[in-house]
């Protein structure tokens, strides 16, 4: 807090501060524009905004659980790149090649088409009834096949994170009698996070839209349930300048959060 | 003395690729015995203390520490515990306090309670000379304010051995003095010390051997004051010749 105060003595710091606070006017312009819409033209603004609203919640329950276990995932998939078995790097090394080289689209088909007939294959060849019944939840495998991707990306930027931490500082965790897990617990991945918030937040805006890509797997999210009223009602230009509006507020005042979480980050403890 | 050396290194081996770094070194060290080992950059003498707690690996030979061989994984961690290491760059950890740099290793590795580590830590931060310090962090602190928290950090462990690798050189000149002084203290205690340093003054008042090492290999050793003024080797007069202008 000394710091925060001394800084902002200093001429133009004020100002920077200033100007990335500003940003959330966009965002209430934003609002402003989607409320004006609904009040003054509630048809069709205000039916779209209803027909879409259970899709809406859809779309942040399947971006927020995916992100959640992409964190986990890929937290695990980043150590697995570290660790000191060469099998295990490996192992995860052809993970991350391949959920990076295929086509996000590509892999949620598979998981939802393909996936499950493997199941039910696998079970007939071991007499094994629930894997012969097998059916794909949709929601499920949206989660599944989102997380499978994005733990990948979400790997690198835990490892350049682990990386960028200087080498002193596991020796000296090391030197203390720590073990690896240890030293990385308390010492490296604290530090790490700094420097992964921003490139992480990042992720979660692209995941959020990203998951537009679960509607052609049978998930009833934000944009599927556009697709169906613009069927029922032909009006593609409302209808689509509707659904980026509401997708837009979204993405902005995530992408607010994290510039505010990380300028937090920045003026603590140094 | 005739106890058994508490670290005792026979035919160490090292390379990093083609290059050797040690070429057979033997060296015993007794219980409360100060070492200082000189020798130009490149030498091996960074890379001989690292092998003392096995930061670094080695090719060939032994180091057996307190009567355990530095070979699994568990008597490293054992050893590891038992020998405090002081770095020229310090290592502080910056997003953790003076007091939880001191304390987390205590709680972590030697599982102490909160109140005992903190009592702990709060000592040795008195004896290194900086108990107003312990809330501020590390990047608020001098260099020799941070290398002594470090030697604190290290203490807290009640280590056996203390390794000092060039303990002083990142230091401006007027800070060396405050951080030798914490050594010299250390020495007086009868704590067995290997340090790695060029500290002429250190080493006449604390040590009781001083070791010159070259091209992977120990040259010479012998008392300082006998050492420094009166090296027998070739290599050694060069190399004093250099340092002493």
């Amino acid at each position: 807090m000394q710091i925060r105060k001394e800084l902002e003595k200093v001429p133009g710091y004020e100002v920077a501060d200033h100007r990335i606070d500003s940003w959330w006017w966009l965002v209430v312009a934003v609002i402003g524009i989607v409320v004006l819409l609904a009040t003054l033209q509630p048809d069709p603004y205000w039916r779209i905004m209803r027909f879409v609203s259970d899709g809406l919640l859809i779309t942040v329950g399947v971006t927020l659980i995916a992100f959640v276990l992409t964190l986990f995932t890929g937290l695990i998939a980043a150590l697995g790149r570290l660790a000191q078995s060469s099998f295990i790097r490996w192992l995860t090394t052809i993970y991350v090649e391949i959920a990076r080289g295929v086509p996000l689209l590509v892999q949620l088909l598979f998981w939802y088409f393909a996936f499950p007939s493997l199941v039910q294959a696998f079970g007939r060849l071991i007499q094994y009834r629930p894997f012969e019944r097998y059916l794909a939840n949709p929601f499920a495998m949206a989660i599944l096949g989102l997380t499978f991707c994005y733990a990948a990306y979400m790997s690198e930027i835990y490892r350049a994170g682990i990386q960028s931490i200087p080498k002193g500082q596991n020796e000296a965790a090391r030197s203390l009698g720590m073990s690896h897990g240890q030293a990385m617990r308390y010492i490296i991945l604290p530090q790490a996070i700094k420097v992964i918030l921003p490139p992480v937040g990042n992720e979660f805006i692209s995941l959020l839209k990203d998951s537009s890509l679960v509607s052609v797997v049978a998930v009833a999210d934000m944009t599927r349930r556009g697709r169906e009223f613009m069927a029922a009602n032909f009006i593609p230009v409302e209808t689509w300048m509707m659904i980026a509006l509401l997708y837009l507020i979204m993405t902005l005042i995530s992408g607010r959060v994290v510039a505010w979480m990380e300028r937090k980050t920045q003026t603590e403890s140094r | 003395m005739n106890q058994e050396p508490i670290i005792h290194i026979k035919n160490l081996h090292k390379h990093f690729g083609q290059t050797a770094a040690l070429n057979g070194v033997d060296l015993d060290i007794y219980p409360g015995e100060v070492v200082v080992i000189i020798g130009p950059s490149g030498s091996g003498k960074s890379t001989l203390l690292r092998c003392i707690n096995r930061l670094e690996e080695f090719n060939a030979g032994t180091v057996i520490v307190d009567g355990l061989p530095l070979t699994t994984a568990e008597n490293i961690n054992a050893i590891r515990a038992e020998v405090g290491m002081v770095f020229q760059s310090f290592n502080l950890f910056p997003h953790l306090t003076v007091l939880e740099n001191v304390m987390v290793a205590q709680r972590v590795v030697r599982k102490r309670q909160r109140d005992e580590s903190l009592e702990t830590a709060l000592e040795l931060l008195k004896k290194v000379g900086i108990p107003e310090k312990a809330e501020n962090y590390p990047g608020q602190l001098s260099g020799g304010q941070q290398q002594r928290v470090a030697i604190a950090r290290a203490l807290a462990m009640n280590p056996k051995i203390m390794l000092f690798d060039e303990p002083t050189s990142a230091l401006d000149p007027e800070m060396i003095q405050e951080v030798l002084d914490v050594m010299l203290q250390l020495a007086r205690e009868g704590m067995t010390m290997v340090v790695v340093s060029h500290e002429m003054g250190f080493a006449r008042a604390a040590a009781d051997r001083a070791v010159l090492m070259d091209e992977g290999l120990i040259v010479e050793e012998d008392v300082p004051d006998v050492l420094f003024s009166n090296p027998k080797a070739e290599r050694t007069k060069a190399f004093l010749s250099k340092i002493l202008v």
